[in-house]
């Protein structure tokens, strides 16, 4: 009887054991990208290490054209594949019952890692239904924020022209502009004879921004798109600020400095290659932007040597002369926002989301985070009094594209949940926030140009991030359900904000501003209310 | 007119005018040869430097790096091969099947000739949209995933039909009449007469099906669901310069995006994608060149 | 149905049989038409059931069949829009353009090689006419761009000739728009347009010339009473398919060159689709855009095939 016993359990666990073996079993998960990318080779480093260990294997499908065309037609074949990630207009996907809610999966006891993950950010992170579809793939911190540099919106500003100056601090908008119109007095053109170009206003499609997002900055407040919000009365009062009388006295600048020549008229119908053109020619002294928006541009400036023509952030505010006397304090650095609703979703068509859960868990272990953001220790870099360091080469294999292809694992690791901040030992997470990393690549112009300054890096001109608002940045609330009048709100700027620019005097400038405000009042309007509304359940949601 | 015509001015003319022809298509061929040369020479120069524009005639920083990123990713060959092959099928079969029922329409006799013909023509500007279409491919037919989807789609064009119908009207009715009197059927006329003579116009259909099957993209996109084994060149090309553009615009940290010096920019890859996307059809060419450059003489039947 | 009476006889005769029995006679006809015929039917006519996307407020969700119908709504939005009716004005205007002076282009292109006697010059320049059809529109918007900027080429051209004082706004100018599309797509395409023409002018059999020349004809004449009747099939045949394409301009090139300053001028329906259709979740609309694109496309086409039937000409139908 007892060896019956016996039998039958080592029957049973030896059932049981299969069956973990079966679950186990290798799989080919497919994935969806909603952004392009390149095939990882088939030997790739990383992706061998996570089927040896996991037993997975992906089938990747990226993007390369366009996002909302291809998202309508998987939506409309129900077409799926296991990890959904869709890019920027996941909601689409998740409007269309395309995901599975993650609720049920995410528990302290089974996936500690994703549950300690999430659990601070939990209530702005669901729905009104307290579903969860996505993980964010940016934005969650641990420990230490690192803020070398100001990575956003900025005014930016060639550092020759503060070194020709004598280092002043430039901190309001006519301090900003004075300081070019002197420069361009005394240096025309530059070394070769080019006209310098005071200041650029991108306008191009989405990247109209440039054009028509400053006036938040210059009255104090971080990047929330198109609305300013009260964060202070706690009844987080929305307005559109592009029609309000405090955002004239910017274009009212902007027409004066064209009416003086600092503004080309070229500029309002340059498109993004054209502009990266003039400011990688070192010609442009200006321009309001976003740090990598013109990436591209910095690095062909510095691979020709032209540190003093590269730029400069500056946070710039109203004078107090143009807002009745107040004195504003600048606030463009925002706390760390959790990129809500982009990364990964498992979709409904998925046939074990369970072990998608488990993957993610694992991968957020310190292990494989290191692994993924990383690389192996002694191979991709190496670890000296207990500080993870870079070789130059090693740094610049991790953004190699075909280096890429074949050691890491990008394409799942971008939309995954991943630890930014600090390791609990010190080490930044990410490679490229490691302060060491940062001060060795940087180059000596910079070093003497911040230390004139008496600055250790260049996010020092800037004042600490603030706290997040429990609405997050606003720019990120979905539109969808006022899309063709939010069409039209951005298409009226784009029209009247240049003929306002370029208008011949005071009188024009007047009367097109009075048209600009008349014709934009009712989309603006509804976008206000839309967005009043948005930020209050944000809010009401957050605070539960 | 010959008798009014001075012997000296005629002579005259005939130098003139091949004199001043020639001078007009060679500013021609200046006009159209400077944006391609100056595509090659933006390929061939370093990725950073050509952001600054300028470039003319000539690489200023010559650099092989947008070649070398193309061409080194190990998937290129083989979709080189995936496109090769679809090119040829498509072409192959879109001769055939065309050029068939534009005989068959071009038979005035035939008394379904009016009904095809109007169906036919209509596809050509109604159009159900994108997500029909694709549910039919996909769902209905199953040709996700497949190598069909490159093919059977794509079969069939009715402006090329129209085209080979245009010229097929234009031959010699007797060359057809004589056949029937031997007691040739339709499709031995087709095939043995007809299709010979229609050398030129096949060529030049040919030509317009193979750039077009070649230089799809599209469809991988939306049908073939991360089977990289069957991606084709112009969509692996196309993947390229979206990574590329991508990798500009969304580094994550400045740091990343400064101190990365063996970057390629959209500005080199998008030219030396030209390049490599248009050179083989370059090079086929002058095969077809020759039978629609070349006149033909179609055997003194007319008149 | 070239309009030429002889053959009416037969067709009449024949018509006479009886319908089916003629049929039967012409089955080898049938066998090499009626599959491409299913084909179409298949790949082209099964799908427009999504056109009644076009009367519903479409949630891709729900799909085509539960979706909220809304009749007429989609349509009323459209044309209850100035921008929208603006879009159908550029788009008419720009296709126009580019039907006349493209074409004009194209043929006496082809005439032009047509004429020369060298072989290689012929080859060469017909080859290297072609060569920008194979660059993209961003490559060659990019360069136009540069040519027609406040300092480009065309510019300086013209300020060191004295024609003008001051640069000209080429790409701000809303009123030039129509003009600078219609040159870059000529310049762009007028040799792989030409390519049809000259293969078409293979075809014309060499003693009509050597007639012509013992005739006495000159140059000009040969042109005018040889090649252009040569080509005149193709041409009235492409002519009447390119009306009913009147109603697409392209895309790209407007949507490239296009700036919020001259976006009145340059915005056409397929820009307007995307921005008002696809990229704001509006399916409704867009097919309801797309449906009234290939109507008026058909009333175009039966028109221009009507014309052509009136002046005796080859027809496409």
């Amino acid at each position: 009887m007892r060896k019956l016993t016996a039998i039958l359990l080592a029957l049973a666990m030896l059932l049981s054991l299969a069956c973990a073996a079966m679950a186990e079993e290798p799989i080919t998960v497919t994935v969806f990208r909603g952004d392009p990318g390149d095939q990882p080779t088939d030997d790739n480093k990383l992706y061998k290490m996570i089927e040896e260990e996991f037993g997975i294997k992906f089938e990747i499908e990226f993007l390369a054209g366009d996002l909302d065309e291809t998202l309508g037609t998987k939506i409309s074949g129900e077409d799926y594949p296991d990890l959904f990630d869709g890019g920027n207009s996941a909601e689409k996907i998740i409007n269309a019952g395309a995901l599975i809610d993650l609720m049920p999966y995410i528990s302290e006891e089974k996936t500690p890692n994703l549950y300690n993950h999430v659990k601070d950010l939990l209530p702005q992170l669901v729905n009104e239904n307290g579903e969860l579809f996505i993980i964010p793939n940016y934005g969650i911190n641990y420990n230490a924020q690192i803020q070398n540099a100001c990575n956003g919106p900025a005014f930016f500003l060639q550092k020759q022209v503060l070194e020709w100056a004598g280092y002043p601090q430039i901190k309001t908008l006519n301090e900003y502009f004075d300081v070019i119109e002197k420069f361009l007095a005394a240096n025309p053109t530059d070394k070769n004879g080019t006209p310098y170009t005071g200041f650029a206003i991108l306008c191009e499609d989405w990247r109209h921004f440039c054009l028509i997002n400053p006036v938040q900055h210059l009255m104090g407040r971080p990047n929330d798109g198109e609305v300013i919000v009260n964060v202070n009365s706690g009844n987080w009062e929305t307005e559109t600020f592009i029609d309000k009388p405090y955002a004239k006295p910017y274009y009212k600048k902007l027409n004066e400095e064209y009416k003086k020549g600092l503004i080309n008229k070229d500029t309002f119908v340059m498109n993004y290659d054209q502009y990266i053109a003039a400011l990688s020619s070192g010609t442009v002294l200006g321009m309001f932007d976003q740090t990598w928006d013109f990436g591209t541009a910095t690095q062909a400036l510095e691979t020709a040597g032209m540190y003093e023509n590269t730029f400069i952030a500056l946070p710039l505010v109203y004078d107090p002369e143009y807002v009745d006397g107040k004195v504003i304090s600048e606030q463009y650095l925002n706390g760390a926002v959790p990129n809500k609703d982009r990364g990964f979703g498992i979709s409904i068509n998925c046939e074990d989301p369970e072990r998608m859960i488990n993957l993610f868990e694992n991968l957020l272990s310190d292990k494989w985070q290191k692994l993924l953001q990383w690389g192996v220790e002694g191979e991709d870099y190496y670890v000296e009094n207990g500080r993870m360091l870079m070789t130059t080469e090693q740094y610049n294999n991790r953004s190699d594209a075909s280096w890429q292809m074949r050691n890491t694992a990008k394409a799942i690791w971008e939309s995954a949940p991943k630890k930014q901040g600090t390791q609990d030992d010190g080490n930044a997470w990410a490679h490229s926030d490691q302060p060491e990393n940062y001060f060795n690549l940087m180059s000596d112009y910079d070093k003497a140009f911040l230390s004139a300054y008496g600055y250790q890096k260049p996010a020092d001109f800037f004042n600490a991030p603030c706290t997040l608002a429990p609405y997050g940045e606003a720019w990120q609330i979905d539109k969808t359900p006022i899309q063709l009048d939010y069409n039209d709100f951005l298409a009226i700027q784009d029209k009247w904000l240049p003929i306002i620019i370029m208008s011949a005097d005071d009188a024009e400038f007047d009367a097109n501003w009075a048209a600009f405000v008349e014709e934009i009042t009712p989309t603006a309007q509804i976008y206000t209310e839309f967005m009043q509304a948005e930020v209050l359940k944000l809010v009401e949601q957050a605070t539960k | 007119m010959t008798t009014a015509v001075p012997k000296r001015q005629k002579k005259r003319r005939d130098v003139v005018f091949p004199f001043v022809n020639g001078v007009i298509l060679c500013v021609l061929m200046f006009v159209t040869l400077y944006p391609v040369i100056n595509t090659v020479a933006i390929s061939f120069n370093d990725g950073t430097d050509a952001l600054r524009g300028g470039i003319e005639l000539w690489p200023r920083v010559f650099s092989l790096k947008a070649y070398e990123a193309l061409l080194t990713d190990p998937m290129i060959y083989q979709a080189f091969f995936i496109s090769v092959s679809r090119t040829v099928i498509t072409t192959l079969l879109n001769l055939v099947l065309t050029s068939m029922l534009a005989f068959a329409l071009s038979r005035r006799e035939y008394v379904l000739r009016g009904f095809i013909t109007m169906t036919m023509v209509l596809t050509m500007y109604v159009n159900a949209g994108l997500i029909p279409n694709y549910l039919l491919i996909s769902k209905t037919l199953k040709l996700s995933k497949t190598f069909w989807v490159y093919i059977i789609p794509t079969m069939f064009s009715c402006f090329n039909m129209i085209v080979i119908r245009t010229y097929i009207l234009g031959l010699p009715e007797a060359l057809v009449e004589s056949a029937r009197i031997d007691g040739a059927g339709d499709i031995r006329i087709f095939w043995q007469i007809i299709f010979p003579l229609c050398t030129p116009v096949l060529a030049t259909v040919a030509l317009f099906v193979a750039v077009g099957s070649w230089n799809q993209w599209f469809d991988t996109q939306l049908y073939n669901g991360g089977k990289k084994y069957l991606h084709t060149l112009q969509y692996l090309l196309k993947m390229k310069l979206a990574t590329t553009t991508q990798s500009m615009n969304a580094a994550q940290t400045s740091a990343d995006a400064l101190k990365n010096t063996t970057q390629t920019t959209p500005v080199t890859i998008r030219c030396a994608i030209t390049v490599v996307s248009a050179l083989p059809i370059l090079l086929v060419y002058p095969f077809l060149q020759r039978y629609f450059v070349t006149g033909m003489v179609l055997g003194g039947v007319k008149g | 149905m070239i309009g030429a009476s002889p053959q009416k006889a037969p067709i009449q005769a024949r018509k006479k049989k009886g319908f089916f029995k003629t049929l039967w006679e012409q089955k080898q006809l049938m066998l090499m038409s009626v599959p491409m015929l299913l084909y179409v039917f298949l790949f082209n006519y099964f799908p427009m059931w999504g056109w009644i996307a076009a009367f519903e407020k479409y949630n891709p969700k729900l799909g085509p069949f539960k979706s909220k119908w809304v009749g007429f709504d989609n349509f009323k939005w459209l044309f209850n829009r100035a921008d929208f009716l603006e879009s159908i004005r550029n788009t008419l205007a720009m296709s126009l353009i580019n039907l006349v002076f493209g074409t004009l282009a194209a043929i006496l292109l082809a005439i032009l090689l047509n004429e020369v006697r060298t072989r290689a010059f012929k080859r060469t320049v017909q080859t290297v006419t072609y060569l920008p059809h194979f660059l993209s529109m961003v490559i060659v918007v990019g360069m136009a761009q540069n040519i027609f900027a406040s300092t480009g080429t065309v510019n300086n051209l013209l300020l060191k000739t004295g024609l003008i004082d001051t640069p000209i706004f080429w790409l701000g100018e809303k009123k030039l728009f129509w003009g600078l599309v219609g040159v870059i797509n000529i310049w762009k395409e007028v040799g792989w347009n030409s390519i049809i023409y000259i293969s078409t002018m293979t075809s014309i059999d060499p003693t009509l010339y050597e007639a012509a020349s013992i005739d006495g004809a000159g140059r000009f004449r040969r042109i005018l009473h040889v090649t252009l009747p040569g080509i005149k099939s193709t041409f009235v045949v492409l002519l009447i398919m390119n009306i009913g394409h009147l109603m697409e301009a392209g895309f790209e090139i407007q949507y490239l060159m296009g700036n919020s300053q001259v976006l009145e001028y340059s915005q056409t329906i397929d820009v307007f689709v995307l921005k008002y259709g696809i990229s704001s979740n509006e399916y409704g609309i867009a097919t309801a855009a797309g449906m009234f694109k290939s109507i008026v496309a058909i009333i175009l086409l039966f028109s221009a095939n009507f014309i052509a039937k009136k002046l005796d000409e080859d027809t496409l139908i």
